[in-house]
């Protein structure tokens, strides 16, 4: 046993010590009890079997129920004589000698402890007896002898003490006799109930009177009583037989009664039985503490010191050494829950302050009316939202009408139509033959009728209306957001002059660096110089050959002109009256004679591809001052930028196709060793040493000096036409005879930046500006694209290319429409060769 | 039909400068859309009124300070006007009709031409200057350029002796002295001074210099006196058949591009325009830029009208514009279009201050009112190509010349301004 378990016995054991006699003496009643109702039980079962035996004793054993409610049959006023006996007899035995049986009790205790186990084994064989037969019948008489001897005494011992009980307890307890006895019935089934059971068990099974009640057993049930008022039985018992009333009483009996009885006031009828029963004292003194509102029990005590088991002094051996739960600090989950839901509630604004209660009650009071003429906008928040109403159904027409006009009824064509398509109905005309009747009366059932209601209704319910968003993007929206032109002005606009004069198509033109002149080559075998502002032909070098390509020095102090003639290429001066007289003049001086030819050293293949010519004095006079033969006729030139380099591209000339001539030295170079395709034109870079060379497909860079190939772009177009630099030199534009332009950021990638593809024929020439951030580009169809490419100084920022205005180009002449623009050095004027003989300067 | 006319009718009042053709000074009621030529009857009757020999009198309406050009509503409603109140319409004389009085043939485009009294004097691009009379009668050709020239003035015309100069894409201005009576001229100076073609040229108010604007960027004045003292080192004359050279007074740098334009507008200020897009008024004592008006177009010619104190340029657009040198927020007063090409030359009425010829590379030349920006008062049409040049020095004889090699005069008449 644990060490606090003793301490608490301990406790106990010292706060019962005061009732520890009264204590003792209980339970040593208890186990005799215990036995007696062993004892007791097998009593009755004798008593079942030996019921009809005991009729003969019956006169001996007065005290014995089973005997009493047997003779209970056969004369009723015996009975009564007998309770009465029966209540003599445990008054007398209530009014014995008390003080013997209060000595003498332990003693006979222990005695009769030893003589009921004794009893004990002859009862079970007489119990075992009997069952097999009669013949110990004497012994089990015997036996049943002392049995009632037993209980008699035992009954004693407890009405004394009983007594001893009452005379503790003050006489306020006492019962009147004038009580109803329905009153006392009433209490005493209330004590049933109450009764504690230790106690009623003995009183049932001590008292011999309760206990042949308990046998007597009413097995109606909790029925009213009045049921059986009419009849002279109140029920059944046990074995279902029926329980007769006991004799009615007159007035005059119970008046008798009253007088002659003593426990008159004291006696209830139990309805169930209709017997007689005498309320012990016991049963009295229970009433009576009932009444008073006191706990039933008197042996319970109600004020019992009380032990704190839990103290909040720290104890040296707790009851518990466990620590707390954790539990006991938390609040409990429903606890949470529910301030949870509070809290909820508050955030919502569920629940509402007591002004906010106030205000709405204040409002309920104000009558509210209903807005007849409110805006339809209230109307509609309460009904369905963008509620869609079903289509409806076409109006009947006239072919639906019982009495069609004829024309809507079916000839015989229509009918034969009408007939074809019975497999495809959907296909007629109508979904319905229209039939022409005498009246309405005489129009039958449509027979379709529910058919089509049936798919109305299948339409309405199972093709979901809904309100289609339509998406709204406008095409402009598509476009990336350029400038409008009108920001990006100044760029050519019209046609301002047409220069004519030529008597073949135009090859070629170029401005003077200063814009004053332009020149121009043609297929009619003359270089022209023309004034720019009026589109006056100042000069015309007849050269025999078609010119292919006229360029204009870039150098000021030079008044020179190269003209590609075939398989020659002609430097001209174009004379004294063009640009400045001194200039002319040094240009003049400085080509006329060759310089001495011993320093200039060119290899075998050179040689054999370029030739330095002699000025034959005719052609000096026409304005040549240099010429210069090659193996292949000359397609494109281009003047590097200091003037001195002029690059020759060839036609055809393989490895042998781009030519460097320097003027000062009257000496070629060949940069390439190997062909690696149609070169179509080359140019200088206008800042460093670098050469742009357009084959077929692809155009390549490669740096002069290093003699290396720095890069090569892949223009993804079929043929590249012609191409042009930007001035600053890291944007390239080609363009291609499959009608593209390609924009080539040089810093970007090998690939196009853009592609633009704004013509609708071969792309013949581009061309930037060199001031305004403006570039050009024509082909054959017949306009001229001018567009604004603006090239940033920030290398995060790409070019911005806006095309700006389409300008009509010269006339188409077989199939050729512009065949060279250029722009104008300082104006944003655009100048165009057209295959019409003419030139275009647009402004 | 009847209720337009109910609200069209309109108040207004007649009032004009010119105190012949004055009329009462009461409002009248008219319908709204009448037009400038019902305008002239009504002002004719009114006329009638008060002066039974009056003759009929062609006029033109200033309503708003604007010519009346299409009905009265619409040029209402363009400015703006509220139709409520009286309106006050200001009329005056129209200025009439050129007519077509001559057409000069040249060899050659005619590039440069000047009036003076009855002689015209044309520069063309053959290398040579022709002197006619007024009448279309052929007084000279004078070679000496050895290319197309560009610009032409008179200097003086003095009893017999004329003095006039050129300017020529030869790089030389040259002054000539033409003596009427032998009908002979010589060259007495050729200034030399130019890198590149002369482009054009003015001569001073008092013909004591000229000043030159060149392909070479800059302007400059050089001495219009024939005698050489002023020439302080008289240079080695190097070609005695074209007289003295002459070396500029000043040379007045500053344009970045060819100077297109050059006019005097007084004894020491010059303006002149250039294809820099640039108007530069130059003060000849300091020989320093005074004022720069920016345009954005590079400006072809340009004339200074100290009538109106504004300038008229023409660029290389269609439109012609009048500038107002002296105005603070908008230099651009208006705007002239009617052209369809390049506008080639402008040229002021010497005695109208709102009159002004305009040359046109559509082969158009017309005249002007300033206050008309939208339409021309005349076009003068007759040339078959472009027109390079035009003149309004004599004031009844509007002249211009073209690239089909003639010279087209037309003859103003002499209207109530003019006389």
């Amino acid at each position: 046993m644990p060490p606090f378990k003793a301490g608490l016995l301990k406790r106990k054991i010292g706060s019962e010590e005061p009732k520890k006699t009264v204590a003792k003496d209980s339970s040593e009643d208890e186990g005799s009890d215990s036995g007696e109702s062993e004892d007791l039980i097998r009593g009755d079962l004798n008593g079942a079997d030996d019921a009809t035996d005991s009729e003969q004793e019956a006169e001996g054993a007065h005290s014995d129920a089973e005997q009493d409610e047997v003779l209970f049959d056969d004369s009723a006023d015996s009975t009564f004589g007998d309770e009465e006996q029966a209540e003599d007899a445990s008054d007398e035995s209530s009014e014995l000698p008390d003080s013997e049986a209060d000595e003498s009790s332990e003693e006979e205790d222990d005695g009769d402890d030893v003589g009921e186990s004794e009893q004990e084994g002859e009862a079970e064989d007489s119990g075992e007896e009997s069952g097999i037969g009669q013949t110990h019948s004497g012994s089990s008489d015997d036996s049943e002898e002392k049995l009632t001897k037993q209980k008699q005494k035992q009954k004693k011992t407890k009405e004394i003490r009983e007594k001893e009980v009452k005379e503790k307890r003050t006489k306020q307890k006492q019962v009147k006799g004038a009580k109803d006895s329905v009153d006392i019935l009433a209490d005493k089934i209330k004590e049933t109930s109450v009764k504690t059971q230790p106690v009623a068990e003995r009183d049932e099974y001590e008292s011999g009177d309760t206990s042949d009640e308990e046998d007597r057993r009413n097995t109606v049930g909790n029925i009213p009583m009045w049921w059986y008022n009419e009849y002279p039985h109140v029920g059944y018992d046990l074995d279902g037989r029926k329980i007769i009333k006991p004799p009615q009483r007159d007035q005059i009996d119970e008046f008798l009664k009253k007088c002659e009885d003593p426990e008159f006031w004291r006696t209830v009828r139990d309805p169930a039985t209709g017997q007689d029963v005498i309320l012990s004292k016991e049963d009295l003194q229970l009433i009576a503490r009932i009444r008073q509102g006191q706990v039933p029990n008197a042996a319970h005590d109600e004020y019992q010191p009380w032990v704190e088991w839990f103290t909040r002094e720290v104890l040296a051996t707790p009851v518990r050494a466990f620590p707390e739960h954790k539990r006991s600090f938390l609040p409990s989950r429903d606890q949470q829950k529910h301030v949870a839901r509070i809290v909820h509630a508050l955030k919502m604004g569920w629940t509402k302050t007591r002004r906010q209660i106030a205000k709405e009650r204040r409002k309920k009071k104000v009558k509210q009316f209903y807005n007849l003429w409110g805006a339809a906008e209230e109307e509609q928040s309460r009904g369905i939202h963008k509620h869609i109403p079903a289509p409806k159904r076409a109006l009947p027409g006239h072919a639906e009408s019982y009495n069609p006009p004829p024309e809507y009824l079916l000839d015989k064509k229509e009918m034969k139509e009408w007939n074809k398509l019975a497999e495809t109905p959907w296909k007629r005309k109508y979904t319905f033959l229209p039939t022409k009747h005498d009246n309405l009366r005489s129009v039958g059932a449509y027979e379709r009728f529910i058919r089509e209601r049936f798919l109305r209704c299948l339409d309405l319910y199972l093709a979901p209306r809904a309100i289609h968003m339509r998406l709204t993007i406008s095409p402009e929206d598509l476009v990336p957001k350029l400038p409008s032109p009108r920001e990006l002005q100044p760029f050519p606009t019209f046609e301002a002059l047409a220069f004519k004069g030529h008597g073949g198509l135009v090859r070629s033109a170029d401005f003077d660096p200063t814009g004053q002149y332009a020149v121009s080559g043609s297929d009619d075998g003359t270089v022209k110089v023309w004034e720019t502002s009026t589109g006056r032909c100042l000069r015309t070098i007849t050269l025999g050959q078609p010119v292919s390509r006229v360029a204009w020095t870039p150098a000021a102090g030079l008044s020179l002109v190269a003209a590609a003639v075939g398989n020659r290429l002609l430097l001209l001066n174009p004379g004294q009256d063009i640009g400045t007289h001194r200039v002319a003049a040094r240009t003049d001086e400085l080509l006329e004679e060759p310089p001495p030819s011993h320093d200039v050293v060119m290899d075998e293949r050179t040689t054999t591809a370029v030739q330095w010519e002699k000025v034959k004095p005719d052609e000096w006079a026409l304005g040549v001052r240099v010429a210069v033969t090659h193996f292949k006729p000359v397609i494109h030139i281009t003047w590097h930028g200091r003037g001195d380099y002029i690059a020759v591209t060839l036609q055809d000339g393989a490895s042998r196709a781009v030519i460097v001539h320097q003027l000062s030295r009257r000496r070629s170079q060949l940069p390439f060793s190997k062909a690696k395709g149609l070169v179509q034109c080359a140019l200088f870079h206008p800042v460093t040493p670098r050469l742009f060379v357009a084959t077929q497909r692809v155009v390549r860079i490669y740096d002069l000096v290093k003699q290396e190939l720095v890069k090569k772009l892949l223009t993804g177009a079929q043929w590249v036409s012609a191409m042009a630099v930007h001035p600053a030199g890291d944007n390239l534009l080609v363009a291609s005879y499959d009608r593209k332009c390609m924009w080539f950021d040089l810093e970007l990638s090998s690939k196009p930046y853009q592609t633009l593809r704004l013509h609708g024929g071969a792309v013949r020439s581009v061309a930037f500006h060199r001031r305004y951030p403006l570039f050009a580009s024509a082909g054959d169809d017949q306009n001229i694209v001018v567009s604004h490419g603006m090239v940033y100084n920030d290398l995060l920022q790409n070019p911005l290319l806006v095309p700006l205005k389409q300008l009509r180009g010269p006339e188409k002449r077989e199939d050729l429409c512009v065949l060279d623009i250029r722009f104008h050095p300082t104006q944003p004027w655009l100048l165009a060769a057209g295959a019409d003989a003419t030139l275009r300067l647009y402004t | 039909m009847e209720q337009d006319a109910a609200e069209g009718q309109l108040q207004v009042r007649f009032v004009t400068k010119q105190e012949q053709y004055a009329v009462p000074d009461s409002p009248y009621a008219i319908q709204s859309n009448v037009q400038s030529a019902e305008l002239n009857t009504l002002v004719n009757a009114i006329l009638k009124e008060t002066d039974v020999s009056s003759k009929r009198v062609e006029f033109d309406f200033l309503v708003c300070g604007e010519l009346l050009s299409s009905s009265l509503t619409e040029h209402l409603q363009e400015k703006g006007v509220s139709t409520e109140e009286t309106i006050e319409i200001e009329y005056l004389e129209r200025f009439p009709a050129p007519a077509p009085q001559d057409c000069l043939m040249h060899d050659d485009w005619v590039s440069a031409l000047q009036t003076n009294g009855n002689w015209i004097l044309s520069g063309s691009y053959d290398n040579s200057l022709h002197i006619w009379t007024t009448k279309g009668q052929h007084k000279l050709v004078i070679p000496g350029h050895t290319s197309p020239i560009k610009a032409v003035s008179w200097v003086s015309v003095s009893g017999d002796q004329a003095v006039f100069a050129s300017g020529s894409h030869d790089q030389s201005a040259m002054l000539w002295v033409w003596n009427i009576a032998n009908n002979s001229v010589d060259c007495v100076v050729t200034c030399r001074g130019h890198d590149k073609g002369v482009e054009c040229m003015s001569v001073s108010a008092d013909a004591s210099k000229l000043a030159t604007g060149s392909w070479d960027n800059n302007i400059c004045l050089w001495s219009a006196s024939l005698s050489d003292e002023d020439n302080a080192p008289a240079k080695k004359r190097s070609k005695p058949d074209h007289g003295n050279t002459r070396e500029p007074l000043a040379t007045l740098k500053g344009h970045r591009e060819a100077v297109s334009g050059v006019h005097w507008m007084d004894f020491n200020t010059i303006v002149s325009s250039g294809w820099d897009h640039l108007l530069k008024i130059w003060d000849c004592e300091l020989n320093g830029i005074k004022q720069e008006i920016a345009g954005n177009k590079a400006f072809f010619d340009v004339d200074w009208s100290p009538l109106s104190n504004s300038m008229i340029t023409a660029s290389a657009d269609r439109h012609v514009r009048l500038y107002d040198p002296r105005s603070t927020e908008s230099i651009v007063k208006s705007t002239f279009t009617s052209h369809t090409g390049w506008v080639q030359s402008v040229r002021w009425s010497k005695t109208r201050d709102t009159l002004f010829l305009s040359a046109g590379c559509d082969g158009q030349v017309k005249l002007w009112e300033t206050r008309s920006p939208r339409m021309p008062l005349y076009d003068l049409s007759g040339h078959e190509d472009k027109v390079l040049c035009c003149d309004w020095s004599n004031p009844a004889l509007l002249i211009s010349g073209s690239c089909d090699n003639t010279l087209r005069i037309f003859k103003a008449k002499n209207a109530f301004g003019s006389s």
